[in-house]
């Protein structure tokens, strides 16, 4: 299975940035030419050092107070990927079990459930996280429960209508009357059958949880304005878009890369791990 | 003058040497109002045909010789443009799958008014057209069907409709893929009946592909016996079918149970028909591997066609065709059953099942449905029972009530002596103790994440059964070895496993903590015939081996008979008839029986099938 | 047909009425857990504890969530949506200016998106098996990795500011006057008032916002309907058609998009109320008076009031086009139609 996704050109590419993205969040202290909140007033809204005008000492310019845009934009990628993997495992977490409870059981579990879904849906996502941040307060970790909150639904619906294909197929009840307890066979029959779903969605949702810290800290609910994420720098560079259009595409760039990444990733995953196609091909060719 | 002929014709897999002939070097005739069968089971290369014919061969399949002449054009060289006037008009095809086949968004009158523009009616014209074809196919008020769509259809009426829409231009050829095999065996009779009656009335020359030699013996004028995309046999149908010569066509009528006669042991060739993949490996005789009487020099070369006489033929070579086949001759004895006055291990009280129908909004409930009504059966320790019925008859639902994977809504179950009613914790611990079911289809039973040696030990996994690895593995090479599957396939996956392997790790898997009772529900149904053979001796052997009981459910009146010893016989979930199996067979009392009887082609080629008017007996 | 169709969708709002219900009160009981003091912040400087009890009391703030909660309601149901503690409006004045503006825009919108992503799903269908197919899957993907507020930025950048074709700020330019108040939507009142240069004006508006919208829908429904037509032509019914001899021109149009509708339209449902979702921030980017700038003012002023009322608005707007995605997948659907 592992050569099969290394022989997908997306799941390669996909991974290899995700792997760059983490590599320089992990490092951003040691990467990044200045500190992040340092203000050099002599040089405000520089462009990039290869454009006209631009300083060697800033590689990718600076912004209106100064500071250097390319420290930002990896101390930004820390912000980016806390809240993609927080956030995505937390949806996971709950959507996947709240849709295997529900599938596996059915009646009235599965009813509550399923109006529960219906009356999350009923939200677009941008309304819902509005409402809880003005509820919970704001701040990143606000913006994790709120991504946890909002997406369970997500992973919920997806997964339970897969886990209903599962439970129609006889190896359920053959593992019943091998004397499996409901445990078991939701553990070791139902949940494997669908992991690679899982996967998949995770990878998509990191995406998301991306677009959402960037969109809620431009409107200013994230992180505080003096840390840096691409959202507030974005938001910072918008009133200065005439003069210099950098400050708002080199972090309009950052969140592209890692959305495209994420996406990228979970794309060929999905390709190459689709149970439908998985019981054509077997999980061990 | 033949409508179609083909001559050499081969098809191939990919392009030079690396080519592998799927169909090899292939010739046959069939004329005007004549009906030729071409007889395989699956991987024969049978549809190929058909699919050469229509020219539209999947992906990097070609047709690299030979010729197939239709009405003096080849249709392996003729221009789209041409092709696409032939099909639909002159040369029609009947599908497999009617109520696939027919777009579900379109109602009937919208797909046949499609064909008939297609074909160049008037507009003004097409319903009347419409109306007398339904009417042609003996459908019951065409009127009402105009304006459903196939979801309403039952498969029978959609394959009528789809009948109706080829012989619409009464087509110099029709080529009909199996078009009864998914159909219940009562309307598959009426049904081939049908396509017979048309296809004689128009003169319309007919290419009937079919797995099932017995009914092409009854359909067809000639027929043509494939093996791995060669020909084995062909011939006269009577002849074919009444004195087969190749090895093959002995082998495979040996292998089908019969409805009457002596009982005597199937003949189960090993292994089965080798796949597109293996086929390079078998440049002589594709069947020598599992012939019976192949010798070293027919797996060398490809053999010659011998004429035998009669317009009879074989590609075989010339000694072969002389040596028995064992149970030819002889046949092989049954083994004895074991007789037992026991307590029964299975006990069915009056047992009924009632699904209620949906509560609607506004709080009225719909009609339920009586999926078993009032059923009573015992099962002897080591007896072998079987229960027979159409689709809808409930017989599956009986299974699921016996295993407790549904509750009854009246009745009482008891197993090995302790009533099992209540479905609660005690009786699953009774149950799971005395009984295993063997599910129908293995693709959909085995779970495709776990190995074979996890499959079939799986039942070790339960959290009471405590057991280490070095035990897990001596069990399963036990299991394999029992259900004679070679140690090898161990560390497999179902996705690597035939057809006839997966059913064997299926009851391997059952047997695992040996059950009193087996409940197979329709295990054969989706097998070829021969691996059939194999999965039915082997059921057999096992019991001598383990002394199980069978609760065998199949739509499959000749399994039934060659397997079981009792048969109770299903029809809208109520036992309509029960009793020996003998008995039952010689002398059906229920009229329900007898016509489940009248609609498989008889082993006797001269009788008359099917005996019953197709329109009176046809619910719609 | 047309009374089908009537039907199914009063049963399918009927059956919403319940959800509705359940939003209204989550958005409430959510917004009461908001540790900021509303009342505190909408006092004019200098007020006295009586004043501020005074006016707690007069927002009903000093009672359970529940008594809150029902006395919104009976409220709400007696049309009195109560007023905006920011704006000091009545707030069914507020939402009743911004929300045709939202409609406004979401209706073009999703009609430039559709007609893109069919046009595109087509055409990658028809670029099966060949290297363009590759390459329009991979910029699908890399379209998708771009929310709407980005595609705002990006068109402003492109369209607006580096190349100034057109206008995007705010719904008309300065010079016209609103035209009078008929519908409330300002295409319509612009053009029943015959005054031509105000609708061009308005759309050119509408074009930049809308295409923002537009982009980031057209590339989900674009791979929905390649695959889902990939999936269909191998069904049997095409199979079968084909060897009618129907010409495959005809099989793509009458049997093929047709079934591969299906799965589209069940998306286009989703995704249109996604949609309401992505008008929020290219509204705030584009300073374009709706119903998202209304709600980012509120949210940013903790204005509760407008909050509820707009976030409750959202979503019957989501359920109303779920409703009517619903009825047109029926009306497709002989198979739902008939259960």
């Amino acid at each position: 299975m592992i050569a099969r996704m290394a022989a997908s050109p997306r799941v390669v590419l996909g991974a290899a940035l995700v792997l760059a993205l983490a590599l320089v969040a992990l490092f951003a202290p040691v990467i990044a030419p200045h500190d992040p909140a340092e203000q050099d007033l002599m040089y405000t809204l520089l462009p990039p050092a290869w454009a006209a005008g631009g300083e060697a000492l800033y590689p990718f310019g600076t912004d209106s107070l100064g500071r250097c845009m390319l420290s930002r934009l990896i101390h930004g990628t820390r912000v980016a990927l806390y809240v993609a993997v927080v956030a995505a495992f937390g949806a996971m977490l709950l959507g996947t079990t709240l849709a295997l409870i529900g599938g596996y059981c059915g009646g009235r579990v599965d009813w509550l459930i399923g109006r529960a879904v219906d009356v999350w849906m009923a939200f677009p996502p941008v309304v819902l996280a509005l409402i809880l941040l003005v509820g919970l307060g704001t701040g990143v970790n606000m913006v994790i429960i709120a991504i946890i909150v909002i997406d369970w639904t997500r992973f919920c619906r997806v997964i339970r209508s897969e886990v209903l294909v599962v439970m129609k197929r006889d190896y359920i009840p053959a593992a019943r009357l091998s004397g499996f307890s409901h445990v078991q066979v939701v553990l070791r029959e139902v949940l494997p059958a669908v992991t690679p779903l899982v996967v998949t969605l995770l990878s998509l949702e990191m995406g998301i949880a991306v677009i959402v810290e960037a969109t809620m800290s431009f409107v200013g609910l994230s992180v505080e304005a003096d840390v840096a994420a691409w959202g507030v720098m974005i938001a910072d560079a918008r009133q200065f878009m005439n003069q210099s259009p950098w400050g708002v595409v080199l972090p309009m760039l950052a969140i592209f890369l890692a959305v495209f990444a994420f996406n990228l990733l979970g794309d060929g995953l999905r390709r190459t791990l689709d149970p439908r196609l998985m019981v054509a091909r077997g999980p061990a060719a | 003058m033949s409508v179609l002929a083909a001559q050499g014709l081969t098809v191939t897999l990919g392009r030079g040497v690396e080519a592998i002939p799927v169909l090899r070097d292939l010739s046959f005739r069939v004329g005007a109002g004549r009906v030729l069968g071409l007889v395989g089971e699956s991987g024969a290369g049978k549809s190929m045909v058909g699919r050469a014919i229509a020219g539209n061969l999947p992906g990097t399949f070609a047709v690299s010789a030979g010729t197939l002449t239709f009405d003096g054009e080849d249709l392996v060289r003729i221009a789209p443009a041409r092709r696409l006037a032939l099909l639909g008009d002159r040369i029609c095809f009947i599908p497999q799958e009617p109520q696939t086949a027919l777009n579900p968004l379109m109602t009937v009158a919208a797909q046949f008014g499609e064909h008939l523009a297609r074909l160049g009616v008037a507009k003004a014209d097409r319903p009347a057209r419409i109306l007398a074809a339904l009417d042609s196919v003996r459908l019951r008020d065409p009127a009402s069907l105009l304006d459903r769509y196939p979801f309403q259809l039952s498969g029978g009426m959609c394959q009528r409709v789809l009948i109706a829409m080829a012989f619409a231009s009464r087509p110099a050829l029709i080529i009909a893929d199996e078009p009864t095999t998914a159909l219940d065996v009562s309307t598959q009779a009426h049904v081939v009946q049908l396509i017979r009656a048309l296809q004689a009335d128009y003169g319309t020359a007919l290419l009937f592909i079919t797995h099932d030699l017995r009914l092409a013996a009854r359909v067809c004028d000639e027929m043509l016996v494939l093996y791995a995309g060669e020909m084995a046999e062909r011939g006269p149908a009577r002849a074919v079918m009444g004195a087969p010569r190749h090895p093959y066509t002995r082998s495979l009528k040996a292998s089908n149970p019969t409805l009457s006669g002596p009982l005597r042991r199937l003949v189960s060739l090993p292994d089965q028909m080798p796949g597109i993949g293996s086929l390079r490996a078998l440049p002589g005789c594709r069947f020598a591997p599992r012939c019976p009487v192949a010798d070293a020099a027919c797996g060398a070369a490809v053999p010659g066609v011998i004429e035998i006489g009669g317009g009879q033929a074989v590609r075989c070579a010339p000694g072969c065709l002389a040596g028995a086949i064992a149970t030819d001759a002889a046949g092989l004895a049954m083994p004895a059953v074991v007789a037992s006055g026991a307590a029964p291990i299975l006990l069915l009280e009056g047992v009924s099942k009632h699904y209620p129908g949906r509560r609607a909004w506004h709080g009225r409930r719909a009609p339920g449905v009586d999926a078993v009504c009032d059923v009573s059966l015992d099962v002897a320790p080591g007896e072998f029972v079987g229960i027979v019925g159409e689709s809808g008859s409930g017989k599956s639902t009986l299974a699921r009530l016996v295993m407790g994977l549904e509750r009854p809504s009246a009745g009482r179950i008891v197993v090995d002596g302790t009533d099992v009613t209540a479905a609660d914790r005690g009786a699953r611990i009774v149950r799971l103790g005395a009984l295993q079911m063997v599910f129908q289809d293995p693709q959909s039973a085995l779970n495709p994440r776990r190995s074979v040696a996890r499959l079939v030990t799986q039942a070790l996994e339960a959290a009471d059964r405590p057991h280490d690895a070095s035990d897990r593995i001596a069990r399963a090479q036990e299991l394999l070895r029992e259900t004679g599957l070679p140690p090898d396939l161990l560390q497999r996956f179902p996705s690597q496993l035939s057809g006839g392997q997966k059913q064997r790790v299926n009851i391997a898997r059952a047997l695992c903590v040996t059950p009193r009772l087996l409940v197979a529900d329709e295990i054969v149904s989706g097998l070829d015939v021969s691996v059939q053979a194999q999965i039915l001796n082997l059921l057999l052997d096992l019991r001598q081996e383990f002394g199980f009981a069978l609760l065998l459910i199949s739509h499959d009146l000749a399994v039934v008979r060659y397997l079981c010893s009792r048969v109770l016989v299903m029809h809208h979930g109520a036992v309509v008839e029960s009793g020996e199996v003998a008995k039952v067979f010689a002398d059906p009392r229920h009229a329900y029986t007898r016509s489940l009887l009248a609609s498989i082609p008889p082993d006797d080629a001269a009788a008359a099938w099917p005996a019953a008017a197709p329109r009176a007996a046809e619910p719609v | 047909m047309a009374l089908i169709a009537f039907q199914i969708l009063l049963r399918r709002l009927l059956l919403a009425a319940p959800i509705v219900l359940c939003v209204s009160a989550l958005v409430f009981v959510v917004l009461r857990l908001l540790p900021a003091d509303a009342v505190a912040m909408s006092l004019p400087p200098g007020a006295t504890a009586a004043d501020y009890d005074r006016l707690k009391a007069e927002l009903g703030l000093d009672r359970s969530i529940f008594a809150q909660y029902m006395i919104w309601l009976g409220r709400f149901a007696a049309g009195d949506l109560g007023a905006s503690i920011h704006f000091r409006r009545p707030v069914a004045e507020l939402v009743g200016t911004a929300l045709p503006n939202t409609l406004e825009l979401v209706a073009v919108g999703l009609v430039l998106g559709v007609a893109a992503g069919v046009a595109g799903g087509l055409a990658m269908f028809a670029w099966r098996g060949r290297a363009a197919e590759q390459v329009a899957d991979l910029a699908a993907t890399a379209l998708m990795s771009i929310p709407e507020f980005l595609w705002a930025l990006l068109l402003i950048l492109g369209l607006g500011v580096a190349l100034p074709l057109l206008p995007f700020v705010g719904r008309l330019a300065p010079e016209f006057a609103l035209p009078p108040h008929i519908t409330g939507f300002l295409l319509l009142d612009s053009l029943l008032a015959g005054r031509a240069a105000t609708l061009g004006s308005a759309l050119l508006h509408l074009v930049l916002p809308s295409l923002a919208l537009a982009i980031a829908l057209a590339p989900l429904i674009m791979r929905v309907l390649r695959s889902s037509l990939l999936e269909v032509i191998l069904d049997d019914y095409v199979t079968q058609a084909r060897l009618r001899g129907i010409p495959e021109r005809t099989i793509l149009l009458r049997h093929a998009l047709r079934n591969a509708a299906l799965p589209t339209v069940s998306l286009i449902g989703v995704q249109a109320g996604f949609m309401f979702g992505g008008t929020v921030l290219v509204e705030v980017i584009f300073g374009y008076p709706g119903l998202g700038n209304l709600m980012v003012d509120a949210v940013r002023n903790h204005d509760l009031p407008v909050i509820q009322v707009v976030a409750l608005v959202y979503c019957l707007l989501v359920l109303g086009i779920n409703a009517v995605v619903d009825v047109l997948y029926l009306l497709i659907n002989p198979k739902l139609r008939a259960a």
